[in-house]
């Protein structure tokens, strides 16, 4: 289970790989969180979402932009999210801290997640994707 | 050179028709040979895809800062038929209506070198940053201010003077905006972000006037040897992205509705007569007017630094132009000896109308629009103005800044931010930001030199060199 960062020119391209859905749901996640606000983030904070989409690749692009916006009118940074995945429907329960600008300042501002290239694969050894997001 | 193109031109190449399946038309991209070692793949099958869809005129088009975006390349133009066809928000961005203003002032290269103080100040009042809030209240009336006029509500509030509008791409208001098709969680982004300059490339520079090329244009321009400016650069902020990401979905199920086929999710589109086209160009409107407002409030609030510090007046410090870099717009040109209606996209390309165009002040019709080209972090900026061959040729557009060429995690990995800040210091710069890995990040190696960039639009002749500047301080997100 983990995540990368691999080169893309433009904007922050993300290689992420688990035994399952959700864990590969919740790598990306905090690819996301890391990209934007460093490896020093804490919880204490507990958020809970729910999510329906129409195929795995939009609600993982879904989830996360629901994340992304939910971080940024709340000022959380988060650390962990622990999900459940039925079909199409996704219930994350999002775990952070308020948002310091001494710890959390390190980061990029991720504009949103890209469609572009993004599939979820699956094979013998689990799930895994490559996913842009807009910095 | 890639395998699969033609040279049409010294800095001209086609993509041709068959290079990905189903392109209805071929693309055309402008380059020098030493730039086009920087070529990726990616952007040409970008390009390539761009041409597949329902619709578009002439070519899919690049200028020479193309690089490897989502959906479009980055330095990408399409224009659409309004009657007949699309509108994508993969043609314009998360931010949309990201964009870059030039801000003049009376003072000159003496008056304010080496004065650390005066970046310590805007680095101070400008909010910059993730995590960063307005110190400007925008109440939810304001914001509404903001999405339906634009610079012109930011004037209307006191954060500018009326010559300020004049001096914007489209009087910094975009008439099609309607809010009605703006979420809550879109107007939530928006409200506490107003006035502020976000991170990334996203800048506010103080130059200096290093160079005049065209002495007349630069005069009508209001800018002389050696005069100070401010370069300010950022977009919508979450207002903009939020925008993208809701009408990007309702986008993907309108391209199945109408049977459209595309080659990548990001060109989600539909047609701009359809509901949901009309949805997104109304919401995209509104947020390209936020982005006006932005950097409206933006520039008022640098000119109030500058006035404290220096004792410059407000009326002393016109602005000499604002271009927006990521649009899809309305547009009449000349298509066929006819003039035609067209929807312009520009992600990561400017607009650059040639003399005589409406759009233009009366003092600058004669000239033609000023463009403003930021350069990367430590490199020049420059001025040019829009020329009649850019109507003819690229739908009235060119580049819009260096375009990267070294990714993030090559930055991250080569570069120190410490060491770059320490040379630029050297150079006599100044550069603030919350975080080394910010100016590594942004760190002038990461770039195509912009004066290569120019020097193709230039040389091409879809707009002409004006004026170069270079940078003495630097505030970054």
């Amino acid at each position: 289970m983990s995540f990368e960062e691999i080169p893309h020119t433009a904007d922050v391209k993300i290689h992420a790989s688990a035994p399952t859905l959700e864990a590969l749901f919740s790598e990306t996640f905090k690819a996301l969180m890391q990209v934007m606000y460093g490896t020093e983030r804490g919880d204490g904070t507990i958020r809970k979402i729910r999510i329906e989409s129409t195929d795995n690749e939009s609600l993982l692009a879904d989830f996360l932009s629901e994340a992304l916006f939910l971080s940024e009118v709340e000022g959380l940074v988060f650390s962990d999210a622990r999900i459940r995945i039925n079909g199409y429907c996704l219930i994350a329960e999002l775990r952070g801290e308020s948002f310091d600008p001494a710890r959390h300042s390190g980061g990029s501002e991720v504009k949103g997640i890209s469609y572009s290239g993004l599939e979820i694969m699956h094979d013998a050894n689990g799930y895994m994707l490559d996913i842009i997001f807009d910095v | 050179m890639l395998e699969g193109l033609n040279r049409v031109g010294i800095y001209e190449w086609e993509v041709p028709i068959g290079y990905v399946p189903g392109m209805r038309v071929a693309g055309r991209f402008f380059l020098s040979e030493s730039l086009a070692k920087t070529l990726e793949p990616g952007a040409v099958q970008q390009l390539a895809n761009v041409a597949t869809l329902p619709g578009i005129l002439k070519n899919s088009l690049a200028m020479p800062d193309i690089h490897w975006g989502y959906g479009f390349p980055i330095g990408g133009v399409a224009a659409f038929s309004v009657d007949e066809w699309v509108i994508s928000p993969g043609g314009v961005g998360f931010d949309i209506n990201c964009g870059v203003r030039l801000l003049s002032t009376p003072l000159l290269h003496k008056d304010v070198s080496g004065r650390r103080d005066l970046i310590d100040e805007l680095f101070r009042t400008v909010p910059t940053g993730v995590g960063a809030k307005s110190c400007l209240k925008v109440s939810s009336q304001s914001l509404d201010g903001m999405m339906v006029k634009g610079a012109r509500w930011a004037v209307s509030a006191g954060y500018g003077v009326e010559r300020d509008l004049m001096r914007c791409e489209e009087g910094g208001v975009m008439n099609a905006a309607d809010t009605r098709f703006i979420s809550a969680k879109a107007k939530q982004r928006g409200i506490p972000q107003g006035g502020t300059l976000g991170s990334g490339n996203h800048f506010l520079e103080i130059q200096v006037v290093r160079e005049i090329f065209d002495p007349d244009a630069a005069k009508a321009f209001g800018l002389t040897l050696g005069q100070v400016c401010c370069m300010i650069h950022c977009g919508s902020r979450g207002l903009g992205h939020q925008v993208c990401t809701d009408h990007l979905k309702i986008l993907e199920s309108a391209t199945k509705k109408y049977h459209i086929t595309i080659p990548d999710r990001q060109l989600a589109c539909a047609p701009i007569t359809s509901p949901e086209g009309r949805a997104y160009f109304g919401a995209m409107a509104a947020s390209a007017n936020y982005a006006w407002a932005n950097r409206q409030m933006i520039t008022h609030t640098t000119r109030q630094v500058l006035s404290k510090m220096f004792r410059v007046e407000y009326e002393e410090m016109p602005l000499i132009y604002d271009v927006a870099h990521n649009v899809a717009k309305i547009e009449e040109h000349i298509l066929n000896g006819k003039s035609r209606k067209v929807c312009v996209h520009r992600k990561g390309a400017t607009r650059a109308f040639g003399p005589g165009s409406r759009d233009l002040p009366p003092d600058l019709t004669s000239i033609g629009q000023p463009v403003i080209i930021p350069g990367s972090m430590g490199t020049s900026s420059y001025v040019l103005h829009g020329t009649q061959l850019a109507m003819d040729r690229t739908f009235g557009s060119t580049c819009h800044g260096a375009g990267r060429i070294m990714s993030r995690t090559q930055a991250k990995k080569n570069l120190n931010g410490r060491e770059i800040t320490a040379n630029l210091l050297k150079e006599g710069i100044i550069v603030r930001a919350h975080s080394e890995n910010a100016i590594a990040d942004e760190a002038p190696g990461v770039y195509k030199p912009s004066d290569e960039v120019v020097n193709v639009v230039h040389e091409v002749g879809i707009s002409r060199l004006v004026a170069r500047l270079s940078p003495l301080g630097v505030i970054k997100g």
